[in-house]
């Protein structure tokens, strides 16, 4: 091999991550395994996000000389499935060692069938190389759920592969022969043989730069789901690639306030024109809106019958649907905090409460029976517009516990449940 | 007046108007000197022992098979046909006939609430053990007790025998615990619906809010009368109620817990008092309209521990999720979160299990007539407020919705009633649109991804403002061969979606 793809070997990384989860009324830990690339020689790591999450609550590197060193998340982006973290660079001085970083290639230069390599820590077989070829360089996946329950792959395209990918192969780099990094493997399909997806270089590299100067990145949302026109174009008499179909509007959102509605055709955004013909073209689209200032107003051309109008949308910021959770142990109960996309998507009328995500046997919450799924809106009559209100009660509880009333809502079904010392 | 009209029992020893009491108190008797004799008595008393008990032999003459007899003449099959878009799907259901003018309750499940009435066709009536059948006609449903009524034909009315001819007089008594009962099952139509016996004793009664008879066994089939030892009606039957029982697979694994339902049979009965007052229920039309309404929705049972929180005197009460829009409730002044303690200045009773509130609270409303008053005291917050709501008429059904079927694009468009509304969140200034009702397997619309309970906005670009107007659309469409596809805006949940459908 050539000597860029043995130093490409020495930046690959094993990483052990631990992790908190509130899921069963209580808090418990979890063990996994993970790959990832060493970017920069001050200890920068780029993994995927469903490896190294904030619920991560120690993470461990393993060099490519078999020695482990600390390491903590500088940020994450579960929409692209990256997340980046810093290695203990005290550590690595102190101990000797000395970090080979890895250098990113250009994924808009790869074409279909050029040879590519993944490498990573398949079921804990560290530092295992698969090989196979770029099988499609633009594939659209999308996943409301894909990375720990969190929405994936609505702002990038994929690169498709056919080089082994398996679990613990995740945030690993996908290399070109010359050790280029070119993309980081990320998921393959179920069931399926050699049909494995890796993030492009071209997102990767953009993202991380933007986590490690902000620990964040911040997208706009408006509130449309596009859909591909393929050839609807005839039927809504439009001229050659232009328009993207409105498929949906999420209701009380940006878009659904100015008046936008399932089934128009946008034609220009802020004068720029879009073509969502077929699916790969949409997430691109889903950028140039994402990428606008928050509170931004953004012209839309709209065409609806046989007229063309202008639509004024202000941009929210873009949240995710799962909002923060917690663990109320006392009481064996587990919440998310309800976020607007979920309030929204559920039809709620605002964002006030808790969704219960888990509870435990035997404790107070399971016994005055709450289930998973429920909402709760409000306690001892007092509205929960934060999770701080909650967890205050339970803190209260936990020094003095005493009868507690909640108010419950479930499929638009109001109960009343009394938790109990 | 009931019981003279047994003019062919074998009970002749016992003067008619009197027989029911006597012969309870002589089975009583039957019962106490059958002791002695099995444990052997002394022989001068053993002539007496044996003279007594030959005339209460007698006087019992209730004997199971002479009582099965006549009673098996208060049952019967009824066989309908639902007629949908694309079959023709025979179902047969058991029912009690009620009264000399050959009309026949059938359980509130005989009949799936989503059919429209004139799909149901060809009602059936078969006699127990008979292969042929006469007409019937359905009379449609009561929306209190949820029974189907249908009227058999002149013909076989001579044939039939009332289930009120086996009632007692006076006030009915329910049956003790651990006392006898039996009633009638019926096969299938393959043995011409023909009767068996059942038996068993009662094990528990309870308000379910209606007092309900549990028999430690099945008793009788769904909708078919139970009798006491003397073949006096004791109540109806039920659905069955599920049984939990712990399914263990041979090879391997842990067992799985499963509940079964007896649909042929069941232990569970209406006590006769929940039965008798409500026979002259008959449907004025087959739309079973005026049907009572308030527009209270998602009530909730409240349990003790709330109750006991918020220092309430009474333990019974349900919380009201929504306040609908526009109905008698709203009008009222009801308000979503209220919790409903009282009607008609009458405590809520407190059932068990907690639920039953809400079945109590429907059946109050069922019980009424639009425009009847419904007051009820309900708590707010920590204030008690009386309000006081008139009944309104129920909205359209959704079973009663204008439809039409369209073969070649395959679906069945109805018309968007209140209820579709209600469950899409739609304010009636809203609502626009049609609902697909049905969509044939593989046809046009079929492929293009439209499914059952879709909510279609648009046909071609164009708003779908009222069925009439969506219906002549889909007709232009249907007729229209040389057209190669058409587009549809439908909603499914939160989310819509552009469908094209192709019909070339």
């Amino acid at each position: 091999m050539s000597r860029g793809f043995n130093q490409l070997l020495d930046a690959v990384v094993r990483i052990d991550v631990r992790e908190i989860a509130f899921e069963a009324g209580t808090r418990r830990y979890t063990a996994s395994i993970g790959s990832g690339v060493i970017l920069s020689d001050d200890g920068i790591v780029l993994t995927n996000a469903h490896v190294a999450s904030p619920r991560a609550v120690d993470l461990n590197i393993t060099l490519s000389n078999l020695e482990r060193v600390g390491a903590r998340l500088v940020g994450w982006d579960h929409w692209t499935d990256l997340a980046v973290l810093r290695i203990d660079m005290a550590e690595v001085q102190r101990r000797g060692f000395k970090l080979q970083p890895a250098a990113f290639g250009e994924s808009r230069e790869l074409y279909p069938g050029q040879v590519v390599y993944a490498v990573g820590t398949p079921h804990g077989l560290t530092r295992t190389v698969t090989r196979g070829i770029v099988s499609n360089n633009n594939r659209y996946f999308e996943d409301t759920r894909g990375v720990g329950g969190y929405e994936t792959g609505a702002f990038n395209t994929w690169l498709q592969t056919d080089a082994a990918i398996n679990p613990g192969n995740s945030g690993g780099p996908l290399v070109t022969e010359d050790g280029e990094v070119i993309g980081i493997s990320s998921r393959g399909y179920m069931g399926a043989n050699n049909l494995g997806f890796a993030i492009p270089s071209a997102t990767a590299k953009d993202v991380m730069e933007r986590l490690v100067r902000d620990g964040t990145i911040v997208r706009s949302y408006v509130g449309i789901v596009p859909g591909a026109l393929q050839d609807l174009e005839n039927f809504y008499s439009l001229a050659a690639n232009t328009g993207l179909l409105i498929q949906s509007v999420d209701s009380g959102s940006p878009a659904a306030r100015a008046g936008l509605r399932s089934g128009d055709i946008v034609l220009t955004i802020e004068g720029a024109k879009v073509d969502g013909r077929f699916p790969e073209q949409l997430p691109p689209i889903q950028n140039l809106i994402a990428s606008q200032p928050v509170g931004a107003s953004l012209r839309f051309s709209v065409k609806r019958g046989g007229e063309t109008r202008d639509f004024s949308v202000v941009t929210e910021k873009l949240e995710s649907r799962v909002g923060e959770e917690w663990a109320l142990e006392k009481w064996g109960l587990s919440v998310r905090k309800v976020s607007r996309t979920y309030a929204r998507e559920n039809q709620l009328d605002d964002t006030t409460g808790v969704l219960v995500i888990g509870v435990q046997s035997g404790f107070p919450a399971d016994v005055a029976g709450l289930t998973r799924g429920d909402i709760i809106t409000k306690l001892n009559q007092q509205p929960i517009t934060s999770l701080e209100v909650i967890k205050d009660a339970h803190r209260a509880y936990e020094a003095k516990p005493a009868p507690t009333l909640l108010e419950t809502q479930r499929n638009r079904r109001v109960s009343l449940y009394i938790l109990k010392p | 007046m009931i019981i003279g009209i047994r003019t062919n029992t074998p009970r002749r020893c016992a003067p008619p108007l009197l027989l029911e009491g006597i012969s309870r108190s002589v089975v009583r008797r039957c019962a106490f000197l059958k002791s002695p004799l099995a444990r052997g008595v002394p022989e001068g008393r053993g002539v007496l022992v044996l003279a007594l008990l030959l005339l209460a032999a007698r006087l019992c003459a209730a004997d199971l098979p002479t009582l099965w007899a006549e009673r098996a003449k208060c049952v019967v099959a009824v066989e309908y046909i639902t007629v949908t878009e694309v079959a023709r799907q025979p179902t047969s259901a058991m029912g009690t006939v009620i009264d000399a003018n050959g009309t026949i309750i059938l359980p509130t499940g005989a009949i799936d609430p989503r059919t429209a009435t004139w799909q149901l066709k060809e009602f059936k009536v078969y006699l127990p053990g008979e292969a042929d059948s006469t007409p019937g006609v359905y009379l449609g449903q009561d929306a209190y007790t949820g029974w189907h009524f249908v009227r058999a034909d002149e013909k076989i009315r001579a044939k039939l025998a009332p289930v009120t001819k086996f009632v007692a007089k006076g006030k009915s008594r329910a049956p003790a615990l651990a006392e006898f009962v039996w009633g009638l099952g019926l096969r299938n139509k393959d043995e011409d619906f023909g009767p068996y016996l059942l038996q068993s004793n009662v094990g528990l009664i309870q308000s379910l809010p209606q007092r309900t008879g549990v028999a430690q066994q099945e008793v009788a089939a769904p909708g078919l009368p139970v009798f006491d030892r003397d073949g006096v009606f004791m109540g109806l039957a039920l659905a069955g109620f599920g049984q939990s029982y712990l399914q263990v697979s041979r090879s391997s694994g842990r067992p799985s817990a499963v509940v079964l339902y007896n649909v042929e049979e069941s232990a569970a009965f209406l006590l006769a008092d929940e039965v008798l007052p409500y026979l002259g229920r008959i449907p004025k039309n087959v739309s079973g309209r005026p049907l009572a309404w308030l527009g209270a929705y998602g009530l909730e049972p409240m349990d003790r521990e709330v109750a006991k929180f918020l220092n309430l005197k009474t333990r019974a009460g349900a919380v009201v999720s929504e306040v609908l829009e526009g109905s008698p409730a709203e009008q009222a002044g009801l308000k979503a979160r209220d919790i409903i303690l009282a009607l008609d200045g009458k405590p809520l009773p407190e059932l068990k299990p907690d639920r039953v509130v809400v079945s109590y609270i429907e059946r109050e409303t069922q019980r009424r007539m639009p425009g009847d008053a419904f007051a009820m005291t309900v708590l707010r917050g920590t204030e008690r407020l009386e309000l006081k709501a008139t009944l309104g008429e129920e909205p359209k059904l959704p079973r009663e919705a204008e439809r039409k079927y369209f073969d070649r694009l395959g679906l069945t468009v109805r018309e968007l009633v209140y209820a579709d509304a209600i469950e899409r969140r739609v304010k009636a200034n809203e609502r626009t649109g049609i609902i697909v009702h049905y969509v044939k397997p593989s046809s046009p619309v079929a492929i293009a991804g439209l499914r059952f309970d879709d909510w279609i906005r648009e046909i071609d670009g164009v708003e779908a403002k009222t069925f009439a107007d969506a219906v002549a659309k889909l007709a232009e469409i249907e007729k229209d061969d040389k057209r190669p596809e058409f587009v549809m805006l439908a909603s499914r949940g939160s989310e819509s979606a552009v469908l094209r459908v192709k019909l070339k």
